[in-house]
């Protein structure tokens, strides 16, 4: 046997367990996630709240089919759509430039590099390269990855209240704040996506001498660059629909406007206000499916130029970095045809953000008296000192409530008053630890704890936690299953890899299913989740089950169209291999498998928005961490808030470090 | 000629300089008594409607800006804790406040908040809890009869914002003192809907069956609307908003100011707008020191719920 075959058996040798681990851990989650929380399924088990229910849906239904279309009405919503886009448009942009630098930073295959652990052995080798404290551009790494998982976590309303002391009131502040959460997250998925690039494939940029920018600009970003484009389009349009948080300080928008409606029961306008949404859901979505064809170029060159052609777009949405010219002429020499369209996909965008610009300085008409204002002009705020001083505010959320009287640390004073009046953890007063077995040790344990503030911060975490499982894991399957209609390389092209011929009427049939499949997907995440909830909420009352099915059609609506695009963005000649087979099957076995890490990814990630999706519908009825975050924070209350803050922060970073260990995010083989 | 032109360019320049010199130094001497430029105005979104909001403060702002003489700005803020904020860290001048609201920025910012004024109904307001008719509930004597009615029920209540003082603080304060247990032990699930018209449409629909909001709010509604939600309990009355602005806009223009708000009347059309959408007479005079009280509870470490 030849030495090559010695390694490649060795290859096969080991199972990889790592699937069934991450299965066994998603039951586990879902069975944990039913325990933890307070399922009242009531509303659909029960036949008379039921049909209580069904009566509401069709009522609401009947008044969406009846839009409130009176002309003034209409120019009021076209006004709300407008700063709603330029708001929109504005933070992702921003976010974008923001979290190039951030994403570098946090991604451990830019940032540290090729490194040769110092230490010997295998396992040792393993855990040496989980410490941050190995070198400094692994600590800068790890202080990267933490600046982003703050970024994400803190919800944007509340970012919206902090930056009202730095810039004001105005629409500026919803656009920045939206900036920030949004930088969060694509620093994540960029530094994400980068990571998962396979070593090997860029690996010859290393050899030839390239440092690490080298590595990255030459080797890694034109690798991840499809992915790369095809998210932050992705999160330019959900920025769009969930730029409710412009209204929060000042300056109006769609979203604000739709939950007020919604609170106040007038269906005839949110009917209109949605329509409005959804047409710039589906505006913005051919907008982005057309600059991705411009960039994506002839499918024979698609490798080469495509990757280069992405990153000049990319540079585009940074505002014209020097690259970006720079980039462009090689790909021109040697083909036959100029390509015009990475200059049409970046004009589009460059035009875009142009308007934004002006619309939020000058063309703004939405405050008083019909004047324009400039609404730009506070930016400058954040060159004064004295803005920056004004944080001071906020000083207190830094100060986390750690409640230690309550388990006898801190003044000693102070834990002897507590331990008098009784609201002190004494947690082995009737049961000693060698009663671990029983299970009233592990109740009266428990309820001892919740003597203390901070355990009980922590079990908060129990109903976020639980809505994002069960709403994630219905999702997901529903994504799954809908991808397959919602793709148009299997609905439309099936004919270039299956070798069939299909009959007229099966291609119409084909389409109408794409149409059919489009279409839900396109409802289903047009519709913020706030308006979902709600909407859940009118029918099924307050409570877990509505945050949850709220969390599920949104999740469904986003994951189906990167799920698609996953798919899509798959060369067709990849599906040739079961030529002969049925659509299904190839979809199935070679289109499922291929993507399938993608698909982690994203089911992951968007997992963890939904549990900050989750925090955020506590303000709703639903309970839990964020609504004790927000009421804390609105009272004033910063040590508390600060203490429930942090509790966010450590899920988002435990969240998000497991996805990583569990190297979840590996796409791109 | 030649040197005439020299010699003014020369005054120019040195009373530019002049101008320069009393620029900074009018910037030295403090922010206290320099005017600012334009005074912003906020409000707590006790309504709802932003536009509605807009306007009638719009018409404030007005009022206000011509009495003074300084432009006077409304900016809409959608959440309550936004507004303290703003005026706590001087990106408002003035903001108009509910009780809790002015207490939170009394806690915040101690000395440099002052009163310009209140509506003659803000020193006895009235919370009303209401219910939906399907409950089949009628007027109670005390919230403690409508807690032994709801127990076991699962009936859902909602309150209007955290931070309200009508549609929470109070009607939660009263809950407590009279039924001696707090909501949370009562209904199924205590939401809070953001304002107090959400409030009512939510109870009238059947989204909650229980709820609480304040007076105004109530008898604003159009009938229809209040058979579907009727009142079972009204609270006994209590101390509610506040015109608050910044002790640093200066004695003077405080002074000013706290003449132009009692000047409001029906004689403009400013004045009538204002009056008629805020359901006030006339605005009166008050002191800081009649919100003590809800800095005290606040600071007596009061179960609000969270």
């Amino acid at each position: 046997m030849s030495t090559l075959a010695l390694a490649a058996s060795a290859r096969y040798e080991r199972r990889p367990l790592g699937h069934f681990v991450a299965l066994l851990a998603v039951l586990l989650a879902l069975l944990a996630a039913f325990a933890a929380a307070d399922w009242d399924w009531g509303a659909l088990t029960d036949a008379e709240r039921r049909a209580q229910a069904a009566a509401r849906i069709g009522a609401w239904l009947a008044a969406f089919a009846r839009p409130d279309l009176s002309p003034d009405f209409v120019r009021h919503a076209w006004d709300l759509t407008l700063q709603t886009l330029s708001a929109a448009i504005l933070g992702t942009a921003l976010a974008v430039l923001l979290a190039w630098p951030l994403a570098m930073g946090a991604s451990r295959a830019v940032c540290v590099g090729d490194e040769r652990s110092a230490v010997g052995g295998k396992l040792v080798a393993r855990l040496w390269r989980w410490l941050p404290l190995r070198s400094p551009a692994a600590l800068l790494c790890a202080a990267c990855r933490l600046v982003q998982d703050i970024l994400r976590a803190v919800p944007d309303f509340v970012w919206a209240i902090i930056l009202v002391a730095l810039v004001g009131l105005g629409p500026l502040t919803g656009a920045l704040a939206l900036a920030l959460n949004i930088t969060g997250i694509l620093a994540k998925v960029y530094s994400e996506l980068w990571d998962s690039v396979d070593p090997a494939r860029y690996g010859q940029v290393r050899s030839l001498g390239g440092g690490r920018l080298a590595t990255f600009l030459y080797g890694i970003r034109p690798l991840a660059s499809r992915n790369v484009l095809s998210f932050t389009l992705m999160r330019a349009e959900c920025a769009i629909r969930n730029a409710a948080v412009i209204g929060a300080v000042g300056g109006g928008g769609l979203g604000s406007e739709i939950w007020y409606q919604v609170r106040f029961g007038a269906w005839d306008k949110v009917g209109t206000l949605i329509l409005f949404t959804l047409l710039l859901t589906l505006a913005a979505d051919l907008v982005s499916n057309t600059i991705r064809r411009q960039l994506r170029g002839d499918q024979s060159r698609q490798s080469g130029g495509a990757s280069c052609a992405v990153a000049g777009a990319g540079d585009a949405s940074r505002q014209g970095r020097p690259e970006g010219d720079a980039v462009a002429p090689p790909i021109a020499v040697g083909v036959s045809r100029p390509p015009f369209g990475p200059w049409l996909a970046t004009g589009l965008v460059v035009l875009a953000l142009l308007w934004s610009l002006w619309f939020m300085g000058w063309g703004n008409r939405g405050g008083e008296d019909g004047a324009a204002r400039n609404h730009l002009a506070p930016a400058m705020e954040l060159l004064s000192g004295e803005a920056w001083g004004k944080l001071r505010f906020f000083e207190r959320l830094l100060q986390p409530e750690l409640d230690l009287a309550a388990i006898g640390l801190g003044d000693p004073a102070k834990a002897a008053a507590r331990l008098e009046q009784g609201k002190a953890v004494e947690l082995f007063a009737t049961h000693g630890a060698l009663d671990f077995w029983r299970p009233s040790a592990w109740l009266a344990w428990q309820q001892a704890l919740q003597k203390w503030f901070v355990w009980r911060v922590v079990e908060s975490a129990a109903i976020p936690l639980a809505i994002a499982v069960v709403g994630t894991v219905l999702g997901v399957a529903g994504a799954i299953l809908l991808t397959y209609p919602h793709s148009a390389s299997f609905q439309l092209h099936a004919a270039r890899f299956s070798g069939e011929t299909p009959a007229p009427w099966q291609r119409a049939l084909r389409a109408l299913q794409l149409a059919a499949a489009r279409a839900t997907a396109v409802i289903a995440r047009g519709v913020p989740e706030v308006m979902w909830a709600f909407l859940c909420i009118a029918f099924f009352g307050p409570g877990l089950v509505a945050g949850t099915l709220a969390i599920a059609l949104h999740t469904l609506g986003v994951l189906t169209r990167v799920f698609g695009e996953a798919v899509d963005n798959q060369p067709l000649r990849r599906f040739e291999p079961t030529c002969g087979g049925s659509r299904l099957a190839t979809y199935g076995l070679v289109a499922v498998p291929r993507v399938w890490r993608d698909w982690m990814t994203y089911g992951f990630f968007q997992f963890e928005s939904n549990v900050r999706a989750a925090v955020v519908l506590g303000l709703v009825g639903v309970g839990g961490l964020g609504f004790q975050f927000s009421f804390n924070f609105e009272w004033f209350r910063f040590e508390r808030a600060g203490t429930y803050l942090l509790m966010i922060v450590l899920l988002t970073v435990l969240i998000d470090r497991g996805s990583r260990l569990l190297k979840l995010s590996r796409v791109g083989r | 000629m030649h040197h005439q032109r020299t010699a003014s360019r020369r005054g120019f320049l040195l009373s530019a300089a002049a101008l320069a010199v009393a620029g900074s130094l009018g910037l030295n001497a403090g922010d206290a008594l320099a005017q600012p430029a334009k005074l912003v105005i906020t409000a707590i979104p006790d309504d709802g409607d932003a536009d509605r909001m807009r306007e009638n403060f719009g018409a404030l702002a007005r009022h206000l800006g011509k009495a003074v003489g300084i432009p006077v700005e409304y900016m809409h803020v959608e959440n309550y804790a936004a507004s303290v904020t703003a005026l706590a860290t001087g990106r408002a001048h003035v903001a108009w406040l509910g009780a809790v609201t002015t207490a939170q920025a009394r806690m915040q910012m101690g000395e440099q908040l002052t009163i310009l004024g209140c509506r003659d109904i803000d020193k006895g307001f009235v919370s009303y809890f209401i219910a939906n008719p399907a409950t089949g509930l009628g007027t109670v004597g005390d919230l403690g009869e409508l807690a032994k009615a709801a127990q076991g029920k699962g009936w859902s209540f909602t309150f209007g914002s955290k931070s309200s003082t009508s549609g929470h603080m109070m009607p939660r304060k009263f809950f407590l003192d009279e039924a001696g247990v707090a909501p949370e032990r009562v209904f199924r699930t205590v939401a809070y809907s953001g304002s107090h018209d959400v409030v009512m449409q939510m109870v009238a629909d059947g989204t909650h069956q229980v709820g609480a909001l304040n007076y105004a709010s109530w008898d604003k509604a159009d009938d229809a609307l209040k058979a579907r939600a009727p009142i079972v309990y009204k609270t006994p009355p209590y101390t509610n908003y506040a015109l608050a602005a910044r002790a640093d806009l200066g004695p003077d223009l405080l002074a000013r100011l706290r003449a132009a708000l009692l000047a409001v009347d029906g004689s403009t059309p400013e004045g009538a707008q204002v009056l008629k959408y805020l359901k006030a007479g006339k605005f009166i005079e008050a002191d800081i020191g009649e919100w003590q009280g809800y800095v005290d509870l606040l600071e007596s470490g009061i179960d609000i719920g969270g």
